[in-house]
């Protein structure tokens, strides 16, 4: 049915005519909703084919459909990022992947498959963390599309990109598409830098990480999870001292099992598996093919459609819940003021006046819309507490019984900072 | 999985203990945390047709290959096109311009997941359609989906699978450029493990006797403090409705103002006022407002007339409700549904929180025993050849049961009333669902896809007097500029959805679709009508 359809002046050597007769449908035309701005034709396809250069954070469930879609999109210079190798439990969904492949790395391998099964398609992959690059590095790219399972990580890109951002120099301005999955549910999201809301101001949505309190698992039991946080939390430290525990190392997770169930049966709980024991101490999170796909797709689609002008692009976000029927919500997720990333201003915090340092820090550790492990705390000119190097930590020490009001006059400022915090976080201070 | 390649599992891995899972629950670990041993098992048994072999075909396709269907049929007599090879992950690009598509597809298919089997039947669809072999052979499948196809054959094939109640479901897909819908066809789709997330009811107001006597025989003034300070919320709450009742004339609270010196009850239990299990007690204490015997929806079950058309393999699920509806109203039951065993976790101290998890499992026991009693009494062939781990299930779940009856495709286009209806309801994704119906009909006979074209077609499905809304100008006219493109990206979207449906449909958890999905990826949203 396509034979009839030439490409036109945007042929590479690799490409054969009627190759893109399907997405040559809507490159050759606008549809009704269409931006005037769009130029349909050669042009845009030239951009598309020969110029567009895309990143692809990750090379796992949702990285390996993106690579695909781009591919056979028309996307022809892709690089991809991933840090990690190829693991069994990857195979039921990461369909660029075989048994042959496990323990290689994941871009790599991915790389490879997309360049054979798609010509003409260049892939380059860089085994390692998106920490090792800098600004330079993601500079070069058109659009960046994040498909990741780490808050941390994620966190981090989102934070260099918004930093990245140069009012006098519009291509410092890198779209960021970003996807993420569990089990029937996901959401796929268009963050424009500076100009949306971003990955930080959106924090609090998450599901709170399922913690439970180190009384409850030294002293109250109750559930199967409260004998496996034993196991990893206490016991191991306590028997293996230094020695590291590995959660892939399959000897570990057994360790860690039979020391939970003997503790469940001391306190005649049920429920303790091996299976549990896996899901609660790497914290696994349900994953099938079909909503990645879906995921995946809504991200690329949208990188598409930025890439291309051929229709308006999701402003800005897209969720998906799939236990029930089909329910989808699309929404626009507003940009936070306050955002410690992208918002400007510093964030409130009142507190009582007898609050010590050590009570503000615990706060700061349980809020939803922060979610910072061990942060530092400093004030203009002061060290207010420092959880590194040791002896500065030291010194600082004695500041976590003393009253905040003490260190910081009413309306003061205190800087946070944290190795797992991509940025500077400012709170200004106010006391009831 | 094949031999050869779980030795090369095992291979890849070091040290196996005994109590570690095996290769296959390995590579399957992600998703039986999602269905289970049973889910997995029922994907196993499956056999799938899935007619062309389009990028949006093998989307699908590759999303059920992996989780481990047991058979997939690819039914196709098309030759790849120089379009095919550019849009289609599954064929071998340039190489496979020329070759037979679906032959080409399926090694491409089967190489993601060596425990299926798979195979290209290289007819089409109508040939089979003609003769009885051929509909009888459709009619072997667990499910058919169609993607694309000719408008009087699609109707041709629901036709055939509606007239057999017994016979697969059908999942008919129609996708161009940006928009696209699909439909479901089942008569009947009963569902236990729906994997709702709402909790059952903990029988507060109706408390079982074991429970009721633990909240009445203690000493709240006098015991021990620490103890005092780790009863579960269950059991305060429990004590705090019988003291009510006692000076209520046996009501609950009711009022405001009631609910407000209800609450301030359970505080006025505490001994010190940092105990947290009373604040707790009294967090939760809306779940003394409204406590329905029978959850409106279970009880809307109850009355569902007889379905004639009801498939076979839900006379057990038939069965199992009618003993439900009846467990309810015996006299020598609780007057509720039965109770569940799993208790939320509690601020409580290990030894009551055993203690009361133990009370709701043998309560739980106890009703269920009691069910099956009336299931034998009523239902006696059944009970005798019914799964117990149904049974089971049925009974685990009985608080969120859910029974769908569908509709044949196209009965919605053919109600005009239901179309008008739902164009003032729901206008874009009524607008886009005629759009493409529209598309379908002008491709059938072969006419031109032109704006003007779509919009008679849609007039004649609307009949006179009714207003287009702005919408359908931005479907139709979205239609008439990508009439025949399969994105790869729609594809691979609808890949996804497509596959979630047949996962639920298959392994009869979760909850399929009940009438058609529309989908628009210039917007970004989904809708469900008809």
């Amino acid at each position: 049915m396509a034979a009839a359809v030439a490409v036109n002046g945007t042929s590479s050597s690799s490409d054969w005519e009627g190759r893109y007769y399907h997405v040559d449908q809507i490159l050759d035309r606008p549809g009704p909703r269409t931006d005037p701005s769009f130029l349909a034709g050669d042009e845009v396809k030239e951009f598309l084919r020969e110029k567009c250069k895309i990143l692809v954070i990750g090379a796992g469930g949702l990285g390996c459909e993106i690579l695909a879609n781009l591919a056979l999109s028309g996307f022809k210079d892709i690089h991809v990022i991933d840090m990690d190798t190829i693991d069994i439990s990857n195979l039921n969904r990461q369909f660029l992947f075989r048994p042959k492949d496990v323990g290689n790395s994941k871009a790599i391998v991915a790389a490879e498959f997309i360049m054979n099964r798609v010509p003409g398609v260049k892939v380059t992959p860089y085994f390692g963390k998106i920490q090792d690059k800098d600004e330079d590095y993601y500079m070069q790219f058109n659009l960046i599309i994040c498909g990741l399972d780490s808050v941390e990580a994620r966190r981090w890109i989102n934070a260099t990109l918004v930093n990245m951002v140069d009012p006098e120099n519009p291509e410092s301005l890198k779209p960021l598409i970003d996807g993420g999955t569990e089990g029937f549910k996901g959401q796929a999201r268009v963050i424009l830098p500076t100009v949306t809301s971003c990955y930080e101001c959106s924090l609090d949505m998450l599901n709170k990480p399922t913690a439970f309190p180190i009384c409850t698992i030294a002293n109250t039991p109750r559930l199967p999870e409260h004998c496996i946080e034993w196991a990893s939390v206490l016991e191991w430290p306590r028997v293996h001292g230094e020695k590291k525990m590995d959660t892939d190392n399959p000897e570990h997770i057994s360790w860690l099992y039979e020391v939970a169930l003997a503790r469940a049966k001391e306190f005649k709980i049920e429920g303790v598996t091996y299976s549990l024991t896996q899901g609660v101490v790497k914290n696994i999170i349900p994953a099938i093919a079909s909503t990645n796909a879906i995921i995946a797709a809504s991200c690329c689609n949208e990188a598409f459609k930025i890439a291309t002008s051929s229709a308006a692009y999701l402003n800005n976000y897209f969720m998906l819940i799939g236990t029930d029927g089909v329910y989808s919500y699309t929404f626009e997720h507003e940009k936070r003021q306050d955002c410690p990333v992208c918002g400007g201003e510093s964030l409130d915090v009142t507190i009582s006046k007898d609050w010590t340092v050590e009570r503000l820090i615990e706060m700061l550790v349980e809020r939803q819309d922060i979610q910072v492990k061990k942060p530092s705390l400093s004030s203009p000119g002061k060290q207010i507490y420092f959880q590194a190097p040791p002896q500065l930590e030291q010194a600082t020490r004695p500041n976590l019984e003393k009253k905040v009001s003490e260190l910081v006059p009413d309306g003061g400022e205190i800087t946070v900072t944290a190795t797992t915090l991509p940025f500077n976080l400012s709170l200004r201070i106010k006391y009831t | 999985m094949s031999q050869t390649e779980s030795q090369n599992i095992e291979q890849a891995t070091t040290s196996v203990a005994t109590n570690q899972p095996d290769a296959k629950t390995r590579r399957y670990d992600r998703q039986l945390r999602i269905w289970a041993a049973s889910g997995q098992a029922a994907l196993e048994a499956s056999r799938i047709l899935v007619v062309s072999s389009s990028a949006t075909s093998t989307s699908i396709l590759k999303n059920l290959v992996l989780p481990g269907i047991g058979h997939f049929t690819i039914l196709d007599s098309t030759i790849t096109s120089p379009a095919d090879a550019g849009n289609n992950f599954f064929l071998n690009a340039r190489s496979s311009i020329g070759k037979l598509r679906a032959q080409e597809a399926v090694p491409l298919l089967r190489e993601l997941n060596d425990a299926v089997q798979g195979e290209a039947i290289l007819k089409d669809v109508s040939e089979l359609l003609a003769t009885e072999q051929g509909r009888d052979w459709i009619g072997t499948f667990s499910l058919v989906i169609a993607h694309n196809l000719k408008k009087d054959t699609l109707d041709e094939l629901s036709t055939l699978l509606w007239a057999n109640p017994n016979g697969p479901p059908l999942i008919a897909v129609r996708s161009a450029g940006f928009l696209a819908h699909f439909h479901v066809q089942y008569h009947e789709h009963c569902v236990s493990q729906t994997h709702s997330e709402n909790a059952p009811s903990l029988r507060i107001t109706r408390p079982f006797p074991a429970l009721l006597e633990w909240a009445r025989s203690l000493d709240l003034q006098n015991m021990d403090p620490t103890a005092h300070g780790h009863l579960p919320f269950v059991v305060i709450l429990v004590r705090a409705v019988d003291e009510w009742r006692k000076s209520h004339d046996g009501n609950l609270p009711k009022t405001r103002e009631e609910k407000t010196e209800f609450k301030r009850s359970i505080l006025a239990m505490r001994l010190k006022p940092d105990e947290e299990n009373f604040e707790e007690a009294e967090a939760q204490a809306w779940r003394v407002w409204s406590e329905p015997a029978v959850p409106s929806d279970i009880q809307t079950l109850f009355s569902l007339p007889p379905l004639a058309t009801s498939p076979h393999h839900n006379a057990t699920f038939h069965a199992l409700l009618e003993t439900l509806a009846e467990f309810t109203k015996d006299p020598s039951g609780p007057g509720t549904l039965p109770i569940s065993a799993t208790l939320p976790d509690m601020k409580a101290d290990t030894k009551s929180y055993v203690q009361l998890q133990n009370l709701y499992r043998d309560a739980a026991e106890v009703e269920k025993n009691h069910f099956k009693e009336l299931f034998a009494a009523k239902h006696p062939e059944i009970a005798k050849s019914a799964n117990p781990e149904e049974v089971d299930s049925f009974v685990k779940n009985a608080h969120h049961l859910r029974v769908l009856r569908g509709k044949q495709l196209g009965a919605f286009d053919k109600d005009r009333d239901a179309l008008v209806t739902s164009l003032s309801l729901q206008p874009r994704e009524t607008a886009t669902h005629l759009a493409l119906s529209a598309l379908s009909a002008l491709l059938s006979r072969e006419a031109d896809i032109t704006v003007d074209a779509l919009n008679a077609e849609v007039q004649t499905l609307l009949g006179d007097g009714v207003e287009f809304p702005d919408e359908l100008d931005a479907a139709i006219g979205e239609v008439a500029r990508a009439p025949t493109a399969d994105l790869p990206n729609m594809a691979a979207f609808l890949g996804g959805l497509v596959a979630q449906e047949a996962i639920k449909v298959i392994t009869e958890q979760y909850v399929p679709l009940n009438g058609y999905c529309v989908v628009d990826l210039i917007d970004s949203w989904t809708g469900v009508i008809g």
